[in-house]
């Protein structure tokens, strides 16, 4: 493996950044923090999926989902005066479950020793979400619709 | 890259995830963690559906659902931790148990 190769590189500054991110959502004593480095989990996240082959879904992620639902968190949790709360004694819990986790997912996914073969192709994805999941679209699309609502009703504290 | 790395990147965020869901009883860092869980799992589905090309394009059009129905979800759990502040001053999901009723 060449350690200077593109691939690799952006492969391994996103991986970590993923990871730093993650670890920085649970740990990170403010949640105005937590919140933004969700955002930087999901550009992440984006650049992989852009690496995989899917371009238009990495763009789709970085407008709907760090644009969107992440910046409506992080405004959302700055109104919000941080209270402390009383964490449990399940840490030690959650370690092992955790650890046990990632153990039996890597057992299970080291067979999948294979480059990506293919490449979204737009054609067939539009085709698909406009013949097959026509509903599901209308149904997401309404939900966005939803979330607009709840956003305007928060902000006017009419609840 | 092959595959593999990036399922085990997947996987270790997934653990964090859960670590952080089954660790913290603030709802906002709980819908944090369950975040990472949701990113993980859109990593590892991309990445199995990068494998054949029939499940190229169907693995696509069910990740635009999936962000979109995501989005939506953060809505509601930000609006229901909004209210929950507003009437008890506390982000603790222990006292959701109260809202019974």
């Amino acid at each position: 493996m060449n350690l200077f190769d593109p691939a690799f590189l952006s492969f391994s500054l996103s991986s970590l950044l993923m990871l730093i991110s993650a670890i920085l959502i649970v740990w990170h004593r403010s949640i105005v923090y937590s919140a933004f480095f969700l955002s930087m989990l999901g550009v992440g996240n984006a650049v992989l999926f852009a690496m995989l082959g899917f371009p238009i879904i990495a763009l789709f992620h970085l407008a709907v989902y760090v644009g969107a639902a992440v910046t409506f968190i992080l405004f959302s949790v700055v109104m919000l005066r941080e209270a402390p709360t009383v964490e449990v004694p399940t840490k030690l819990l959650a370690i092992l479950s955790s650890v046990l986790l990632a153990v039996i997912m890597i057992n299970i996914f080291s067979v999948f020793n294979v480059q990506p073969a293919y490449t979204l192709n737009y054609r067939d994805l539009t085709s698909l979400l406009v013949d097959k999941y026509w509903f599901a679209l209308i149904v997401a699309a309404l939900a966005l619709v939803t979330t607009l609502i709840e956003a305007i009703t928060l902000a006017r504290k009419e609840v | 890259m092959e595959i593999f790395y990036y399922l085990v990147v997947s996987a270790v965020l997934f653990a964090l995830g859960v670590y952080g869901l089954l660790a913290r009883r603030n709802i906002i860092r709980m819908l944090l963690s369950a975040e990472i869980i949701f990113n993980s799992a859109l990593l590892a589905f991309l990445s199995l559906a990068s494998l054949d090309a029939t499940y190229v394009a169907e693995g696509g059009s069910v990740v635009i659902l999936a962000i979109s129905l995501s989005a939506a979800e953060v809505g509601v759990i930000v609006s229901i931790a909004l209210m929950m502040f507003r009437m008890k001053r506390t982000l603790d999901v222990y006292e959701l148990k109260k809202f019974k009723g």
